[in-house]
């Protein structure tokens, strides 16, 4: 009976891919694949995979809807003031079609590969379950309850290290591309009133939750990149409402939380191994400490990145309205 | 019971896909904006009920992500919206 819900999300799933590639709008593009995402938590959820729903309602329902939002006011060509009617301006140019071939074969070649490197995927899962056993075993050890934070935080910290690196590389590629400049704006707008209520009743709300999601992760689903999205939208907000949190601190505290939830991992992991053991090997009885401290200073650090490259793009944008002459 | 859980579930599903035919029309952007809330409201209710269907209360964290997070999705196409329109410079 149940497979009944299953059917239906799937159905509405591949619509909703379909529509979200294949709409001539962007603004229409936009918002199909917040409903997309959606519907992928939703999936996650039928899947069992709670943790992956909690990280993909986050990122997908805050974060990439307000870049891409913001991403589409530099798609927008000028506009006079008089043109109410957003709908046409995001509309795409017709191109001719004989120079979309080339594109289309190439696309079509690469998604028929990555199917069949999925598919093979799928195959190739063991019976036993992998390494299910071994890690269950294992957690009396790790110093959390969950089994996902165990494996996230304590047996592959590796890749978690680097995850907290790969997104500072994307603000690395941010600040390269020009958007470094943090100061405030003199002639910035007037703040606005109800913005501002909603953003006294709303900040408060984000950080309670995103602190009950990191400290969760011990037991249960959350952890600290979902309290990294919930806090990062905190930064975005402020920023939203015309109060640029990083224009206000000094510029080294800045780096310093940028920098910290990296810093300590790797400061951590030289410590472990001058105690000779091996990289993020923990000893079992601080290891429950050890991970809250870790995802604490991660999410801070995840959270920082987060608005500043929401920051940098859309001051990068401001610029370059102010350059162009918009008539 | 769980009959129950699966037909409210079952509607709630169908009721996102019919909101998607504003999505799809829409002739205005407002139109889509709301739609999108809808749809946020809605996968908060099929996720409270299959919170009841599984018997898994975690699910209600994933609920809670989301009704917080949807706010900023309003207040940043109402910030694109103004500079367009040219109310604020």
């Amino acid at each position: 009976m149940s497979i009944l819900i299953d059917i239906l999300l799937a159905i509405i799933m591949v619509y909703l891919a379909i529509q979200c590639l294949l709409t001539p709008r962007l603004i229409q593009s936009v918002f199909l694949f917040f409903a997309f995402g959606l519907g992928l938590a939703l999936a996650w959820v039928r899947l069992g995979a709670i943790d992956v729903a909690i990280t993909e309602a986050a990122i997908a329902a805050g974060f990439l809807g307000v870049l891409f939002l913001d991403a589409l006011k530099s798609f927008a060509p000028k506009v006079s003031v008089k043109q109410d009617n957003l709908e046409d301006i995001y509309k795409l140019p017709r191109r001719n079609i004989k120079s979309l071939i080339l594109p289309r074969v190439i696309l079509v070649l690469g998604l028929a590969l990555f199917l069949f490197i999925a598919l093979e995927a799928v195959w190739m899962i063991p019976d036993g379950g992998g390494l299910t056993a071994s890690a269950e075993a294992l957690l009396p050890q790790s110093g959390v309850e969950h089994p996902v934070t165990a494996v996230l935080l304590n047996f592959r910290a590796y890749d978690t290290w680097l995850e907290i690196g790969v997104i500072l590389l994307g603000l690395l590629g941010v600040f390269v591309a020009g958007g470094i400049k943090l100061y405030k704006k003199p002639g910035a707008s007037k703040p606005d009133p109800m913005l501002r209520q909603v953003i006294l009743f709303v900040t408060p709300v984000l950080f309670l939750f995103g602190a009950f999601l990191l400290y969760i992760g011990k037991t249960g689903p959350g952890g600290a990149f979902q309290a990294a999205v919930l806090w990062g939208a905190i930064g975005i907000l402020l920023h939203l409402g015309g109060k640029p949190i990083f224009a206000m601190i000094p510029r080294w505290l800045f780096h310093l939380i940028l920098t910290m939830g990296l810093g300590f991992f790797l400061v951590l992991g030289f410590l472990l191994i001058a105690d000779g053991r091996t990289l993020f090997e923990y000893p079992p009885a601080y290891a429950g400490l050890l991970i809250l401290i870790i995802e604490t200073l991660g999410a801070i650090s995840i959270a920082a990145a987060l608005t500043a490259i929401y920051a940098n793009l859309n001051q990068m944008e401001e610029e370059t309205n102010e350059v162009e002459p918009t008539t | 019971m769980n009959v129950f859980f699966i037909i409210v579930s079952v509607f709630l599903l169908l009721n996102i896909a019919l909101g998607l035919f504003r999505v799809w029309r829409g002739p205005t952007i407002a139109d889509r904006l709301l739609t999108t809330q809808l749809f946020g409201t809605t996968g908060m209710a099929i996720l409270i009920v299959l919170a009841g269907y599984l018997q898994e209360l975690t699910l209600l964290n994933v609920a809670i992500t989301f009704n917080v997070l949807a706010i900023l999705l309003v207040i940043g196409l109402v910030k694109v919206w103004k500079i367009k329109k040219g109310d604020t410079p």
